[in-house]
């Protein structure tokens, strides 16, 4: 088992497994029951989404995560995030961990877009005072306006987006996890971010983002991970990785 | 629940703000929709045996009243909070934060409702030409232990119900006869030994009858019963919340 003992190492994973069941059945009082008096034989293997996952992350490091749909990015983030259990292997984050996912993003479909920025950000650790006094920049940012007081579930998902990203720039955690945050956007959202990703480089907080944009990897993340069905192909330097990767895809 | 905290009391208020709105409550006319519910029973109730039982119980209305009230709080939080984490389920799968949050913002908008209900037992109990002495000072302690009460077990249930998904047709069948099971409309003096053994060892039975003590009887509540009633709760509040975070971890995968 790897501690973190280095200082500087905020995320640290060894020999990490993760299976999902394939019983899609709710568990009863009445199924458990007949579960503990009857057996029938079948039992539920599952099917792994990761497998033997190691590597280390340090303060301040921006990584990529890269590869196909059903490679096992959401599942690592979601483990890292505290989200999920590992079925195998260790796992230690130290730190506030924020996740901002374009598919699920932790807001509620019943209240106002304001409101969900003060829960937002309350869930994330900031003041509401801090939200009041930014609440028109966060919105103005996301171009919500006229939507202010709309229903969250009024909105499209790339508004969705906009919104839960515009709020997280006031966060500062620790280290925050992306799933795929640019793709929901359009073109404009998605320049924005990037300007917003550039001031990220140089500041001291660690960022993990699961993406498809190669070119993103390549301009904001130092390191990169490449997971390929459940499977840890490459994790290094992003350049190195990224050659590795575009190799692959280009021999097929 | 870590009090201490300010970045989680934060979010327990911006929390019981979000719930409040959900429930859309936050109104006047909130409350007296949640108020009308027991109002309605204690009529009926009323109707049915007050020739009966007004000789009997002094005060049968009102008595009767305190009894609805704390009965349809428990009801209604420990139903309402033990369906949170599926009501809220976008946050609980989500959401990076302690789930007891959730819970417990459950259970602060519904007291809310307590404490306006118990208010207005107050009132009534003046209207009623009731003498209120000194003993309504301590009418925020029972409020209290009742809290104490409704959090332990919603953290229970809660937590299991992510896991047995039909514990709330089990519960419910539970609430209804809880409903029966706990002196509201009857006495202690009403049922055999076995029947009073029964009544004592539901706790919602303690918490109505310190209740009554002080609005009807106008006198405190014995010091001792409550000690170990709130020493009991408390042990119990410690033991479900460390079962909570025990099985917190496979919430947002497991709902």
């Amino acid at each position: 088992m790897q501690k973190v003992s280095d200082h500087d190492c905020v995320i640290a994973i060894s020999h990490l497994a993760k299976g999902f069941s394939k019983a899609n059945s709710y568990r009863t009082l009445f199924r458990m029951l007949k579960g503990a008096f009857m057996r029938n034989g079948t039992s539920d293997v599952g099917f792994p989404a990761l497998c033997d996952i190691n590597l280390e992350i340090e303060r301040g490091d921006k990584v990529g995560l890269i590869g196909n749909n059903g490679a096992g990015k959401s599942s690592l983030l979601r483990i890292i995030a505290g989200l999920s259990l590992p079925s195998d292997g260790e796992i230690e984050v130290r730190g506030q961990v924020t996740l901002l996912a374009a598919l699920g993003m932790g807001m509620v479909d019943e209240l106002s877009v304001e409101e969900n920025v003060f829960l937002y950000g309350a869930i994330c650790g900031v003041d509401r005072a801090v939200i009041k006094s930014n609440l028109q920049e966060i919105i103005e940012w996301a171009e919500l306006q006229e939507f202010a007081t709309a229903k969250l579930k009024t909105l499209s998902t790339g508004m969705r987006a906009r919104l839960a990203f515009s709020t997280t720039r006031h966060i500062a955690t620790e280290i925050t996890l992306m799933d795929e945050v640019l793709t929901a956007g359009d073109r404009n959202f998605r320049d924005k971010c990037k300007a917003v990703f550039d001031d990220y480089r140089s500041a001291d907080r660690t960022f993990i983002f699961a993406s498809h944009d190669i070119e993103f990897v390549k301009t904001i993340c130092n390191k990169t991970l490449w997971l390929d069905r459940g499977r840890q192909k490459a994790f290094g330097d992003t350049e190195s990785v990224l050659q590795q990767y575009l190799g692959s895809t280009a021999s097929h | 629940m870590r009090l201490g905290d300010k970045k989680y009391l934060n979010l327990w208020r911006e929390m019981t703000r979000a719930q409040f709105k959900l429930r859309d409550q936050s109104s006047f006319f909130g409350f007296l929709w949640s108020f009308l519910n027991p109002l309605i029973t204690v009529g009926l109730l009323f109707a049915l045996f007050s020739t009966r039982l007004s000789n009997e119980i002094q005060d049968y209305a009102l008595y009767m009243l305190i009894g609805i009230v704390y009965y349809t709080h428990f009801s209604n939080a420990t139903g309402a909070s033990t369906n949170i984490l599926y009501s809220m389920n976008a946050l609980t799968r989500n959401g990076v934060f302690p789930k007891d949050i959730l819970v417990a913002a459950s259970i602060s908008t519904h007291s809310v409702d307590l404490i306006l209900s118990t208010l207005v037992c107050v009132l009534i109990t003046f209207f009623y030409g009731t003498p209120i002495t000194f003993a309504v000072l301590a009418l925020p302690l029972v409020i209290l232990v009742q809290i104490m009460l409704v959090l332990w077990v919603s953290l229970l249930l809660s937590s299991f119900y992510v896991f047995v998904r039909d514990l709330v047709h089990i519960y419910n069948v539970f609430l209804r006869l809880l409903f029966f099971l706990t002196p509201i409309f009857y006495g202690l003096s009403f049922v055999g030994a076995l029947g009073r053994f029964v009544l004592l060892a539901n706790p919602l039975s303690h918490t109505i009858i310190f209740a009554r003590d002080i609005l009807i009887k106008g006198q405190l509540f014995d010091f001792r019963d409550f000690s170990l009633f709130f020493a009991i709760n408390a042990g119990m509040l410690y033991a479900s919340y460390k079962i909570f975070k025990r099985l917190e971890p496979s919430f947002a995968e497991s709902i």
